[in-house]
């Protein structure tokens, strides 16, 4: 029986994979099968959520060696009869995506954050279009089929059953990619995703002191501070955890504040799910009048002060 | 060695107008999309260490000509242009497969930059697809690179640490549009584009044939519906009234 | 007949509307609340070559023609007159001695205003006169190998910068009125305090006083006599620069217009479901339009012209159109505004008074129209 194959590195989203999978599985008629590469703790967490799984320990194969990562899956795929391939949306996973589609010759898609199997059998997956102005949903035509889906979107399977762990063996092939030093991001536990209330800042926060201000508002609201890109990336600001929009996090809060953001398509993706959209902006003409129910044309850095001591 | 920057044209997302849910793509102009820029500025700063030339390789329509000439004026020094019409909006396990084989035809070409997603379909796939076709390394999400001789030094920004990795060259590259602000380009360099040296390739050219059945169907293309009260407030005091409607607060 | 920009031009658009907004807009308060450009923005416009667009690459310019400084300057002006107009008479100063100037003259001065330090000047304007260049009484004597002037010009722009300033003197032996070149900050040159001025802030005016300036000889714009020619053609040239002012103030006034009438609302609606304030709107659309197309092409006209002379008429009637089309547009945009017009808070009530002035300079409405009749005339009778 053909089967359909989840890996990622990230075991929490490979959980949420298995739920994906599991969908995807039972109405095509497809084994699901789960893939671990030199972490035994992951596959044995794997076992616990899923029938079959596949691993292999190869001191020589590396994660950042993507080419030698895709023929791995690629001959995972071949040896296990894979039809359909579901990856994380990170980024390690997009890179590897687009590499096993190619030996695999077949579609690809990636940044899926719905999925729906239609009767006659096509897997409908939903994502972004033009930047995020457009929501798209794709078939992929080919015999087999390569799948990245954004992390947390699926519940994460629970741990209920125990499976097998079978090693595959395979043979590495290194393109010479070699870690040289990796750093730790400066971590940031916040989980804006699953946060109630946001209060988000973008560069219409001109001064990195008033940051305090915005966090304090925050706290009032019993919310968490999200940003737009820039705030984070360019002006680092804030941690990267914490950027909504294409690039970063899709939210759908209850309500949502959006202070000095302009409100351009790449933003606006990760927050049009939101119930109340409230925004701050001095420019009246700011795109983000069309996504907000609630707009105040006004300076934040009087605006904040006043709420503050208005709501405390 | 020379550094390729491969560069996509995409309608400007700003000019693209919404009618009953579906996009307008007529008379929406074509441009250089913004990481694709931090691609190029990171390139044509790498440009002294490779001791060679930046060259743009890209696939469009009877556009493209005219397009890239905004990354000639932002400093890259040729232009390699694989122009057919039917390369508008083609997926991209074929437009792969074409900037491989232009790549190909570029002599002593060490490190192809992409950007780490186009701005119009974000997919990030076709760098992943260039780099399996040529068989080289790659690596993806790029904040940082350094080049020496015949190998480069990489950093991978991932979502929680930073992988700096050592990778033999030629390979290729994704890049985060943190690596380099792209500059505004001089008056004279926009006029200086149209002279750079262009070489202009078919899909004939180059024996590439394109597949009557495609890899990637798109069923639904339609903007999502927004209801927005879009409401107009006057004062925090006003804003505060929000919150307790909405919940938010209690007084 | 071709209406579209070509892609050069469009991407020299784009990098000024990019400066504009990105290195212009952020200081704006600034600017008009000193009425000074810092010289970082005119640093910045330099190494854009955006500060020379027309004049010719030879000597540091862009030599990117005037259709396309056109587009520039509307796109600066969009967000700050005041750095457009400091931009515009340093382009009228460089491209009279473009096109006057001796090899020596281009060589010496011409890179100092395009890439250097330097700022160009351009001086007819007397406390007597303004309109008639006849009536100036500066003067220039001549002594030897030398020329001396003395007088008073009114209201110069980018006299307070150093640079090349252009000065129309009477010759006390010959009569005549002819340009000298002066460099600012010579001894016998100085300045008044900066006039009060209520709009286009950040390109200050000075009266500058010219207290027996001494120039070499070498230093007359042209042959001596030809004054007045250097002045109209000047004029034809500072006219484009003019028009794209006004028109780029005019765009300003237009989007803050319907920026107003879509988030003002009335009883939960934006106020432009009104079908008043959607007349209003396309009133002012219209308007911008034709202004738009006459400036621009214009910025043609000076580029194809033989003889730049010859755009004497058709710019003296865009400068009219244009400026007092900028006028009607920012007062539909001021009436959509209601009494938030009248605030400071809204930057309707400031482009306004930078629109207001524009009949009144280089060349007021009526007179460029006895000229545009006289041009007319001249060409019936063939
Ligand atoms: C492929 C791609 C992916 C991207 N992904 C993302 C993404 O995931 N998330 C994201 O956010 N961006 C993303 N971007 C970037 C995005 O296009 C925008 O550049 C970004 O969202 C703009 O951030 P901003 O609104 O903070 O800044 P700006 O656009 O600079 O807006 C600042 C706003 O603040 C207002 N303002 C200024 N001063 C004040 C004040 N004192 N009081 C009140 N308001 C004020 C201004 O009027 C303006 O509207 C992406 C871009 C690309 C090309
Ligand atoms: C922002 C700005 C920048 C400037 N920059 C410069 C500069 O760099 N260099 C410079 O030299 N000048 C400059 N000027 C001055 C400007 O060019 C003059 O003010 C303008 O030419 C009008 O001259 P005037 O003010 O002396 O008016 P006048 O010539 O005195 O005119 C006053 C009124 O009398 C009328 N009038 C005058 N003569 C006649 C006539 N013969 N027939 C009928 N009516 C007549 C006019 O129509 C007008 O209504 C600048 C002005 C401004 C506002």
């Amino acid at each position: 029986m053909a089967g359909i194959l989840v890996y990622s590195e990230n075991s929490k989203n490979a959980h949420e994979l298995l739920t994906a999978a599991t969908i995807i599985g039972s109405a095509l008629g497809l084994e699901v099968r789960a893939l671990s590469i030199n972490n035994d703790t992951q596959a044995e967490d794997l076992a616990e959520r899923c029938g079959e799984v596949y691993r292999i320990k190869e001191d020589s194969l590396k994660l950042s060696d993507t080419s030698a990562m895709a023929s791995i899956l690629d001959q995972v795929v071949r040896k296990l009869n894979i039809s359909v391939v579901l990856l994380s949306s990170n980024r390690r996973g997009k890179e590897l995506a687009g590499r096993v589609a190619q030996i695999l010759d077949s579609g690809c898609l990636t940044d899926v954050y719905g999925i729906e199997v239609r009767d006659d059998g096509n897997i409908d997956c939903f994502r972004n279009g033009l930047g995020g102005l457009t929501v798209v949903s794709q078939v992929i035509d080919t015999e087999k089929k390569v799948i990245a889906i954004v992390p947390k979107i699926f519940e994460a399977m629970g741990n209920k059953i125990t499976g097998v762990i079978r090693d595959v063996e395979v043979d590495v092939r290194s393109s010479g990619v070699n870690v040289v030093r990796t750093k730790t991001k400066v971590r940031d536990a916040v989980d804006i995703e699953t946060s109630d209330i946001i209060v988000a800042v973008g560069q219409g926060l001109a001064n990195k002191d008033d940051l305090p201000q915005v966090e304090k508002l925050a706290q009032l609201l019993e919310g968490e501070v999200a940003c737009t890109k820039p705030v984070a990336t360019d002006r680092q600001w804030l941690s990267e955890e914490r950027i909504i929009g294409l690039s970063g996090k899709k939210c759908k809060p209850n309500l949502a504040i959006l202070l000095g953001i302009s409100g351009q398509v790449q933003f606006t993706v990760g927050i049009r799910d939101a119930k109340t959209i409230i925004a701050v902006n001095t420019d009246e003409n700011a795109n983000v009048k069309h996504i907000s129910d609630y707009m105040l044309v006004a300076d934040i850095k009087d605006i904040i002060p006043e709420l503050i001591e208005k709501i405390s | 060695m020379n550094i390729i920057v491969a560069i996509k044209q995409v309608p400007d997302l700003d000019y693209i107008r919404i009618r009953d849910r579906r996009p307008i793509m007529e008379d929406v102009p074509q441009v250089i999309g913004d990481i694709d820029k931090s691609a190029l500025a990171a390139a044509v700063d790498l440009k002294e260490s490779a001791g060679g030339n930046v060259i743009i390789v890209s696939a469009g329509d009877e556009n493209l000509e005219d397009t890239i000439k905004e990354g000639l004026a932002a400093g890259a020094d040729e232009a390699v242009l694989v122009k057919d019409a039917r390369l508008a909006g083609m997926e991209s396990s074929v437009i792969g497969t074409v900037l491989a084989a232009t790549i190909s035809k570029i002599e002593n070409g060490g490190l192809i930059i992409f950007g780490e997603g186009s701005a119009d379909n974000y997919s990030g796939q076709v760098v992943s697809r260039v780099a399996q076709i040529l068989g080289y390394p790659q690596v993806g999400y790029v904040n940082w690179i350094e080049i020496e001789e015949r190998v480069a030094q990489a950093t991978r920004s991932l979502e929680n640490e930073e992988e700096t990795v050592e990778i033999p060259l030629p390979a290729v590259m994704s890049v985060v549009s943190e690596i380099k602000e792209p500059k505004i380009p001089s008056v004279s360099s926009i006029l200086k584009a149209r002279n750079k040296p262009k070489r202009v390739y078919t899909l004939d050219d180059l024996g590439i044939e394109i597949p009557e059945n495609r890899y990637v169907r798109t069923v639904i293309n339609l903007a999502p519906v927004s209801q927005r009260k879009g409401i107009l407030i006057k004062s925090v005091d006003e804003l505060v009234k929000v919150f307790e409607s909405e919940g938010i607060i209690r007084r | 007949m071709e209406f579209n920009l070509t892609k050069e031009q469009q991407m020299i658009q784009s990098a000024a509307r990019d400066y504009a907004e990105k290195a212009i807009a952020p200081l704006i308060e600034d600017i008009v609340e000193k009425n000074e450009v810092p010289l970082e923005i005119i640093e910045g416009l330099k190494e854009l070559d955006l500060f020379a667009l027309p004049i010719s690459d030879e000597y540091g310019g862009a030599g990117a023609g005037y259709a396309s400084y056109v587009l520039a300057e509307e796109q600066l002006s969009r967000i700050c007159p005041g750095v457009a107009v400091i931009v515009s008479v340093n382009n009228v100063g460089a491209a009279a001695m473009s096109i006057f100037g001796t090899e020596e003259q281009k060589k010496k001065y011409l890179p100092m205003v395009t890439k250097g330090d330097g700022v160009f000047s351009f001086a007819f304007t007397e406390p007597g006169t303004g309109s008639d260049p006849k009536q100036i009484t500066a003067t220039a004597d001549r002594d030897g190998d030398f020329y001396v002037l003395n007088g008073t010009k009114r209201f110069i722009t980018n006299s307070s910068y150093e640079g090349p300033m252009i000065v129309f003197a009477k010759d006390t032996e010959t009569g005549h009125i002819n340009g000298y070149i002066i460099d600012k900050f010579c001894e016998g040159y100085s300045i008044s305090e900066p006039w009060k001025k209520m709009g286009v802030r950040g390109a200050p005016l000075y009266d500058v006083y010219l207290r027996d300036v001494k120039i070499p000889q070498d230093n007359i714009l042209g042959e001596p006599g030809q004054g007045f020619w250097i002045l109209k053609v000047a004029m034809a040239l500072g006219k484009i620069g003019i028009c794209s002012i006004f028109l780029g103030a005019m765009l300003a006034a237009y989007e803050e217009g319907l920026a107003y009438a879509t988030a003002k609302t009335h009883r939960g609606a934006p106020i432009a479901k009104f079908q008043a304030i959607q007349m209003a709107i396309a009133d002012m659309f219209m308007k911008y339009e034709a202004a738009r197309w006459m400036a621009y092409r214009i910025g043609y006209l000076a580029d194809n012209a033989r003889d730049k002379g010859d755009i004497l008429k058709d710019s003296a009637a865009a400068k009219i159109f244009i400026t007092e089309t900028a006028i009607d547009v920012a007062r539909i945009a001021l009436n959509i505004h209601g009494s938030y017009g009248l605030m400071e808070d809204y930057k309707i009530s400031r482009v306004w008074k930078d629109v207001i002035f524009g009949p009144q300079v280089e060349g007021v409405s009526h007179l460029l129209k006895v000229l545009v009749a006289g041009e007319i005339f001249r060409d019936l009778k063939g």
